[in-house]
């Protein structure tokens, strides 16, 4: 019923692999950054196993950093412990100092839904609440500011703008998250996000389950986010990595392998192990 | 050769000996339940008119009709079902949500299995020296207390599996957001979970309204209108098991007619309950 | 400048947490009470049949007696009842259960299989007392019109078997009960034994038809082996309801208190006794028997309700594996 159009799967993908990499050109001006989370010797362990081997690196402030490597090298695993979401299953423990303004988060004082609130994750698959498109960001808003109908509805629809999906939903914000299309949904998930003013930004996989033009707007979101918020980006499209991000960190069973800015990973891997991965020989 | 042929046959005729047999025992079962159904709707549809709804039972012998039964019958599955199924739910996401690495967990979740099954004549006992010793007299509030009971297990089973059916992610999804746990179950996992928690309610609502063992010392019986929940009231089962065992054959046909109004009250339940379930399971 | 992690309002934070716990809280006190309903009920029984064990002792489970004028009570009767009743549930239930699983598994045209499915599940909603009342007024005079005769005439001239169909065709009795319960285990013994069927990969199926086997060989041979614990989960199951079964058991016994070689005479159960006596039971040792009939009935399905869930549970764990 809905207009929108869905890439079924059946539409054949440009191939991703092999294709020069295009990086958007950098702002003249760059602002001035910090950073804004400081991980230090984080490391993670799960039914005894170590998942990560003692981390050591910097979020910047109004940056995007990405996290790439092969499957189970723990870059979903370091993000999941910056908003200690790991703590959902017992068994799960991280060690460590994570310092988000020089605050250790990881201490057993800190509040983990404040933390939460300041800290948005979007996840691979889209998860829409079974509830109406405004509901979904209403949601977050609700839980920790009262505000009056009309200032709930200019959030709503402030935040449905930053995600660029107002205009395809503002006449149906009555209508099940659901019934949205995959990317839309996705979407709406960084949109309800956003809307908590949080400071740091997770984006775990965001665009694998997307189809690529929606994998595309989500992009140009990223893109556009980053002059308000810090970003982690954990990707496996190595592309993705190097269109989106400013910083990459290359990841490789449970260590940090190498970590700098974007464009020297990609041109100038100063290990062997990271120029093998981008370069598709193993991964 | 021959003797490989002859095995070959003999292995067919095993076979199709194997296959009859099945096909048999599914003819005799559904054709129970045909004989089962056609049996009540002649015998019921007899009995059938507005009397039914608007008189009460008589006394042996005279004419009449079930609206003090149906009321009791309505009332205490009312009452049972709107206490049995809080609980019922609070218990199933407990085991669901928070029974994760509990040592209570496991230990509950076998009790109520046990529950689920137990002869429904024992709930009628318990409730018996749990209320209706104290009180001092048989009343409705023993007999929605029984059925409660009964709503109970149905209610957790379902309910549990219905929250585990809940995809990880939409919890995560909540969590991240700074969610306080309890408004995360409330807010979005009971709603995702909806329509299979309401399908569990009402397959427990469809077992209580023909239950019969645990009104017979709880509720009783009344002859009379009543609506007072401290005393006995009249409903259908028990009013069945007694009018059909009488040597009248007024009491007879309404117990028949009964019979049908229960029956066709549980099997509409229970399609509706199907239908709702395999709504639920399209839409994620 | 402070980070923004403490800052909110440390009166709302409290707040949530008070919240997450009065929830958690109250969704595990629920829990606890399931527990304690079970202890409720094993309490109340021991509790009401403790004058019947002090005053009879063990002798209780061995007497024949039921004399409510002298005060005289025996549970052999509605034991033996209960456990005959069940044994011929059960060997009418089970065969034809498993016959309905394989029918639904391996021979029903797709299409069917939902509908007919659907229809005998449909038929383990039908509630009890509706088998009680069909098998009074339709099932008892046919059997007793119709089969018992034949029975009495035919299995009843056998030498050592004879004398199970002896006597009168009386239509009710422990024989016609235990037809009832085997038609009313038979959906749910059905249903469970479908669900434990569609768990043999198809695979393991697909390769045995692949040598060359026969319907009949691959579910005696492949899908009934594999899925042996389940199967005997499953009718466990159907026991433990057979043995409660109340209302549609009282309606066709004829309530009896004695024990007959016959299975056309009439007898009874423990539930059958407990639906008919309970409300008239008045003094001290009447009611008490009664209870410590129950207690005795909780026994037999917790021991067989346990087995079952115990079984079906490793099935469980095996299929994760």
């Amino acid at each position: 019923m809905s207009a929108d159009i869905t890439i079924t799967a059946e539409t054949p993908r440009a191939p991703t692999l092999g294709r020069p990499i295009v990086r958007p050109q950098e702002p003249a001006v760059v602002a001035q950054t910090s950073p804004k989370v400081v991980i230090k010797d984080v490391r993670f362990y799960y039914k005894g196993y170590e998942a990560l081997k003692g981390i050591n690196l910097a979020l910047q402030d109004k940056r995007v950093t990405a996290f790439i490597g092969p499957s189970g090298c723990g870059k979903s695993t370091l993000l999941r412990v910056l908003n200690r979401i790991y703590e959902l299953y017992p068994g799960q423990r991280a060690t460590g100092e994570v310092l988000v303004d020089g605050r250790n988060i990881l201490d057993s004082g800190q509040d983990l839904n404040l933390l939460r609130a300041k800290i948005g994750m979007v996840f691979q698959k889209p998860t829409p609440f079974p509830m109406s498109i405004y509901d979904n960001i209403a949601f977050g808003i609700r839980l920790y500011e009262r505000l009056s109908a009309s200032e709930l509805d200019e959030r709503v629809e402030h935040a449905l703008r930053r995600a660029a999906l107002w205009d395809e939903v503002k006449d149906k914000l009555r209508q099940s998250g659901l019934s949205l299309s995959g990317g839309q949904q996705q979407r709406l998930c960084i949109a309800r996000a956003v809307a908590v003013k949080p400071e740091i930004l997770l984006l775990d996989e965001p665009a694998s389950a997307l189809d690529p033009i929606s994998t595309q707007r989500v992009e140009e979101l990223i893109a556009e986010l980053k002059s308000d918020y810090c970003i982690a980006i954990v990707t496996h499209n190595m592309q993705q990595a190097a269109r989106s991000s400013d910083y990459t960190a290359f990841m490789y069973l449970g260590e940090l392998v190498e970590f700098g800015d974007t464009e020297a990973i990609f041109t100038h891997p100063r290990e062997k192990r990271t120029e093998d991965y981008i370069t598709g020989r193993f991964g | 050769m021959m003797g490989a042929a002859a095995l070959y046959y003999r292995r067919r005729a095993v076979n199709g000996v194997y296959l009859t047999l099945s096909i048999a025992a599914t003819l005799i079962g559904l054709l129970v339940l045909f004989l089962i159904l056609w049996t009540l709707t002649a015998n019921g549809l007899a009995a059938l008119s507005t009397k039914l709804f608007t008189e009460m039972t008589p006394p042996p012998g005279a004419r009449g009709g079930l609206a003090n039964a149906i009321y009791g019958s309505v009332v205490m599955t009312a009452v049972a079902t709107l206490v049995g199924t809080p609980i019922g739910v609070l218990t199933g996401t407990y085991l669901a949500e928070f029974g994760a690495g509990s040592r209570v967990a496991p230990v509950v979740r076998f009790v109520n299995d046990i529950l689920l099954s137990a002869p429904s004549i024992i709930i009628g006992l318990f409730v018996y020296e749990l209320l209706v010793v104290p009180m001092g007299k048989f009343s409705a509030w023993a007999g929605s207390a029984a059925l409660a009971i009964i709503v109970i297990p149905v209610v957790v089973r379902t309910t549990e599996d219905m929250l585990r059916l809940v995809p990880g992610s939409l919890r995560e999804a909540a969590i991240a957001l700074g969610t306080p746990q309890w408004k995360v179950i409330v807010m979005v996992i009971y709603r995702a979970a909806v329509q299979g928690m309401l399908t569990g309610v009402m397959l427990a609502v469809a077992r209580i309204a023909g239950e019969t063992a645990p009104l017979l010392f709880t509720a009783l019986n009344n002859q009379f209108w009543s609506v007072n929940m401290g005393a006995p009231m009249a409903n259908l089962p028990v009013v069945i098991f007694q009018f059909a065992l009488s040597p009248y054959a007024d009491w007879q046909t309404l117990a028949w007619g009964g019979a049908l109004l229960i029956t066709v009250t549980i099997l509409l339940l229970n399609i509706l309950a199907r239908f709702l379930a395999s709504w639920s399971n399209r839409t994620p | 400048m402070a980070s923004t992690l403490t800052v909110a309002s440390p009166r709302r934070t409290d707040r949530q947490h008070l919240q997450d716990a009065l929830f958690r809280g109250a969704t595990r006190a629920f829990a606890i009470g399931v527990l304690v309903l079970l202890g409720g009920i094993v309490l109340s029984l021991v509790v009401g049949a403790t004058a019947a064990f002090g005053t009879f002792g063990w002798g209780f489970l061995t007497s024949v007696a039921w004399n409510p004028v002298k005060d005289d009570f025996g549970a052999l009767p509605a034991i033996y009842g209960t456990l005959v009743t069940s044994l011929i549930a059960m060997l009418i239930g089970i065969p034809l259960a498993i016959g309905i699983a394989v029918f639904l598994t391996e021979l029903c045209p797709p299409p069917l299989r939902r509908p007919i499915g659907t229809l005998i599940e449909l038929l383990a909603a039908i509630p009890s007392i509706i088998y009680g009342i069909w098998g009074l007024f339709v099932l008892a005079p046919f059997l007793q019109l119709h089969v018992q005769p034949f029975l009495i005439d035919t299995l009843g001239e056998v030498p050592v078997i004879g004398p199970l169909f002896d006597g009168p065709p009386l239509g009710l009795g422990i024989l016609t009960a235990g037809i009832i319960l085997g038609v009313m285990v038979l959906p749910f013994i059905a249903a469970v034994t479908r669900d434990v069927f569609l768990t043999v990969p198809s695979m393991l199926r697909e390769s045995a038809y692949g040598v060359g086997a026969t319907t009949s060989e691959v579910i005696s041979r492949i899908v009934l082996p594999y899925t042996r614990a389940g199967v005997i989960g499953a009718i466990m199951l159907g026991l433990g309801r057979a043995l409660g079964e109340t209302m549609a058991v009282t309606f066709v016994i004829g309530n009896a208190h004695h024990i007959r070689v016959s299975l056309l005479a009439p007898g009874t159960t423990i539930s059958a006794t407990l639906a008919n006596e309970f409300s008239e039971a008045v003094g001290r040792l009447y009611p008490s028997s009664l209870f410590a009939l129950g207690a005795i009935l909780f026994v037999i399905t917790f021991v067989v309700l346990a087995a079952a869930k115990l079984l079906l549970l490793r099935l469980e764990k095996q299929g994760t594996r």
